[in-house]
């Protein structure tokens, strides 16, 4: 009996560490100073998972978020893109994020190509995300979602050879606020939560009072090996902050004026766990880090040098300080190869306009690709579309329109155009203002309605100010040396509030009151004339007594006359 | 073969006794039928000045989340965000007191519904349960005939109804015949109905379903008062009754021995000013012998059971042998060659 158990957990035991063996999970902090005045902290959390998506049922996981890993069964989900974010990147001063979003809730996914019905497996994913990250994401349905055609391919590893674009949809809710109750339940996915690890270091009282804030989810598969005959499950969760040292109140920081504490411990799920500092600018303005780093790492990349310090986290308690040496010396910024602006032109409630700018700094053309979602309730009119750099009209190389309809479905504008050299592109277009039906307003509606970020996509031939992540990769150290032939940016312009014509919802009862007030002031006199008669009474300056005499004798006499 | 006899005899043992023990925790689950609890906050008010609502509605989360009510038990409603509003000068912060005593929002929180979810429609549909398909378990009242229920409301009322982000009202007619359709429905077992509003009392006159104990912060005629301001935030911050309610909730913990009954009578008339309307002859049972913890903690007898053999995990043998088939992957350019498009 007694061996023939232990021969049984013999060949169950080896089994389960195989299985185990089929994840790795890793985390990494990036540190950067952007300009004089601002720090980017990124949270890169990455979970591989060695199993076939195609078959896996999600009802086992070890490091992957099992609840996450439900919903993309369910919903048939092939890649899942979600973030929240408040505040605005600044490409113009910061250079290119790691991770693009736009200001509010957006969410991209790729359904696999045997989905029945996507529209309503979209509808019900959204409403299942909302009830996972404890955003308002079901709203997102049809009625306010696109299927790009060339913005959003798949950033994932595909087995079909042509990519059919009905099964991408895109939406974005740019007034979705970001807080805490956001925060806690991404924290509650990472394989450590926030007990240990890097996890420990997103503390909601220390990283909202950043001046731009975003966590995002994305889930990929990606190829196992180079072969690419089998495919793998990413998962990369991230946090990036931008916090502005003026409301540190100091130039020197420290993870304890940072984040409120120190790493606690190292993660015993990672299998690395590592802070790089960007360091590259240290010879133009010189910071010294405590402690010292545990190696230097240099990346070249796409034409940049770039040095970072590196630590691996260890299992005590860890912070780091950065010091500021010297005088005060002013970086002079120089801005990114491209970035772009969008804002509404117009006065009045009746006709207004929609104008990106998009600056190309870089010495050749540019191929962007332009996608803009506007809501059905902005009705654009596509002959008004004006392509125009330094006044010369330039014709765009595909428009994919399609048209909104009211209450059915947004408009859909993707512009695909190539910029001149060192050039400012605007790009203008123009629409109505439109009333709603009185209960479409919602409680707040004079605060304005939003239109959500228009997405510019280029691929940057040099990698200046950017720290994206290769398509290969997962990881921030992916992107070392990682030289490429082009570098993907989706940036995200400004989401836009426009007043739309909002009626005065104590109209009702002002009409109702007044029209009372005039009817009662009207009806007394006008009851009074048709009913009453005028009489004229003439007037006497009798004595009481002749009166009295005059009154006895018609009584008398009205009594004879009877 | 062999070990498959050897799993099955352990599972045989593994059954047999969960079934004893399953059988020993009928006999000592509480007469009454209480099983499991719940609760309700909601918060109908929008915009900054109405900041005290947020603060009264977390003050309770934050005491039946400390009390033993799990968050996938609490569904909480707020129409607007405070703590991360650009006017909050704490940002992720929430304080019951101008003195920052307690951060009711607190570092782990879940809002179930916000911003414009927060409607009468969506209320109704989850107290009664008809909600559209797709939605998740998160935002969703799974309650029977054993779930004691705590609805916890606050906002600006008037007699007769309670406004929903100032755009909509729910009346207290509509209130009652929810709570009806839940008893119907066999969807609770007892229910704690709690109103902070002005003239909260009109609110649960019209009840007419059983086993419902009520409490509203004022009666008929009067209004609730707000407790004080906090001048770097500028606007009130906590209204009168919830705050003597938290005060009373942070003093005990889940092994309490207070009651309901103690609880309803947190705000006499002179901290208050307005008078606490209390209705309790849809209840069966004497408040000061009900525990505060059968509305406000998540108290349950549980039996440890030590006899379990553990049983070794085999799903994974079969689910790994699953191989699949080498199949060419690739990866797509992100962008459009322009020059395949002419």
């Amino acid at each position: 009996m007694f061996h023939s158990t232990l021969t049984t957990f013999l060949l169950v035991v080896p089994l389960a560490v195989l299985t185990y063996a089929f994840d790795t999970f890793s985390e990494e902090l990036l540190l950067k100073p952007l300009g004089n005045d601002h720090l980017y902290a990124h949270f890169q959390f990455a979970t591989k998972w060695d199993t076939d998506p195609e078959q896996e049922s999600f009802r086992h996981t070890h490091m992957f978020p099992r609840a996450l890993g439900e919903i993309v069964a369910r919903y048939n989900v092939q890649e899942l893109h979600v973030s929240l974010t408040a505040g605005l990147w600044m490409y113009e001063t910061w250079g290119y994020p790691i991770m693009d979003a736009a200001p509010g809730a957006e969410l991209w996914v790729w359904f696999k190509e045997d989905t029945e019905n996507v529209d309503k497996n979209w509808k019900e994913l959204a409403s299942s995300l909302s009830g996972l990250l404890c955003a308002s994401l079901n709203f997102i349905d049809k009625t306010n979602s696109i299927n790009p055609e060339y913005t959003f391919k798949p950033r994932g590893a595909v087995s079909s050879p042509t990519i059919n674009s009905t099964f991408v949809r895109y939406s974005s809710l740019p007034r979705e606020i970001v807080c805490t109750e956001n925060l806690t339940p991404l924290k509650k996915l990472l394989p450590c939560e926030a007990k240990q690890g890097l996890g420990s270091l997103l503390n909601a009282g220390h990283i909202y009072n950043t001046r731009y804030h975003s966590m995002a989810i994305h889930m990929r598969p990606i190829c196992r090996d180079s072969s690419c005959e089998s495919v793998s499950l990413e998962l990369q969760q991230s946090v990036s902050l931008v916090y502005d040292l003026l409301i540190l109140e100091a130039k020197h920081w420290s993870f304890r004026k940072l984040f409120g504490q120190g790493v606690i411990g190292r993660c015993v799920l990672a299998e690395t766990a590592t802070i790089y500092v960007d360091t590259t600018n240290n010879e133009s303005v010189p910071f010294q880090l405590k402690p010292d780093p545990d190696e230097y790492v240099t990346s070249f990349r796409g034409g940049y040098v770039h040095t970072y310090a590196k630590y691996d986290v260890q299992s005590y308690v860890m912070s780091l300080n950065a010091n500021y040496l010297g005088k005060n010396k002013v970086v002079l910024n120089s801005p990114p190869a491209i970035y772009a602006n969008q804002y509404i032109t117009g006065y009045g409630q009746e006709r207004g306009g929609i104008v990106t700018t998009i600056y190309n700094n870089h010495w050749s053309p540019l191929d962007v690709v332009f996608l803009q979602n506007i809501p059905w309730y902005v009705p654009i009119y596509l002959h008004t579309l004006k392509i125009d750099a330094g006044g010369v009209r330039i014709e765009p190389t595909r428009i994919h329109y399609i048209p909104g309809r009211q209450r059915e479905r947004p408009y859909h504008l993707e512009v695909l155009v190539k910029l001149p050299a060192r050039s400012i592109t605007s790009l203008s277009i123009d629409f109505d203002y439109v009333f709603l039906k009185w209960q479409e307003y919602p409680p707040d509606a004079n605060h304005g309605f939003y239109i959500g970020s228009a997405v510019v996509s280029t691929i940057l031939p040099l990698a200046r100010n950017y720290t994206g992540l290769p398509q290969d990769g997962s990881t921030i150290s992916d992107s070392f040396n990682a030289s490429r032939s082009g570098y993907l940016v989706q940036m995200r312009t400004e989401s836009t509030v426009i007043t739309l014509p909002t009626p005065d919802f104590s109209m009702p009862y002002n009409v109702i009151c007044l029209a009372c007030t005039v009817v009662a002031l009207a009806f007394g006199p006008l009851h009074n004339i048709t009913t009453k008669r005028l009489i004229l009474i003439v007037k006497d300056n009798e004595h009481f007594i002749v009166k009295l005499k005059n009154k006895v004798v018609g009584i008398w006499t009205r009594r004879t006359s009877e | 073969m062999k070990q498959l006899t050897i799993i099955l005899c352990f599972s045989v043992i593994f059954l047999s006794s969960l079934h004893q023990n399953r059988a020993q925790l009928e006999f000592e689950l509480p007469k009454n039928g209480h099983t499991n609890n719940w609760a309700v906050l909601v918060d109908t008010s929008r915009f900054w000045f109405n900041y005290r609502h947020v603060a009264n509605v977390l003050s309770i989360y934050r005491s039946v989340k400390r009390l033993g009510i799990p968050d996938s038990q609490i569904i909480l409603m707020i129409a607007d965000d405070m703590a991360c509003n650009p006017r909050n000068p704490r940002p992720a912060t929430v304080f019951n007191n101008a003195n920052q005593h307690i951060n009711v929002y607190g570092d782990d929180v879940e809002v179930d519904y916000r911003g414009y979810e927060v409607t009468v429609e969506n209320f109704v549909r989850l107290l009664t349960g008809r909600l559209p398909p797709g939605t998740p378990r998160s935002k969703q009242l799974i309650t029977d005939e054993g779930s004691n229920v705590l609805i916890y409301l606050t906002g600006h009322g008037g007699d007769g109804f309670l406004k929903f982000q100032d755009s909509e009202e729910i009346t207290s007619q509509e209130m009652a015949d929810a709570l009806e359709q839940m008893w119907q429905k066999q969807r609770y077992h007892e229910l704690f109905f709690m109103i902070d509003t002005c003239q909260a009392a009109s609110m649960y006159e019209r009840f007419y379903s059983p086993n419902i104990l009520a409490v509203g912060s004022s009666l008929v005629g009067e209004d609730s008062l707000s407790h004080h301001v906090d001048p770097a935030i500028g606007v009130y911050i906590i209204d009168r009754y919830t705050y003597h309610a938290l005060d009373f909730l942070e003093s005990i913990d889940e092994h309490t021995n207070k009651t309901m009954g103690e609880f309803l009578s947190v705000c006499p008339k002179r901290v208050c000013i307005s008078t606490v309307g209390v209705r309790r002859d849809l209840f069966r049972r004497n408040p000061f012998e009900v525990p505060i913890t059968d509305f406000f903690g998540s108290v349950r007898p549980v039996e440890v059971i030590t006899q379990v053999a553990p049983q070794p995990e085999v799903l994974n043998k079969t689910r790994y042998q699953v191989t699949s088939t080498p199949k060419k992957h690739r990866y797509v350019p992100p962008l459009v060659n322009f020059n395949s498009l002419v």
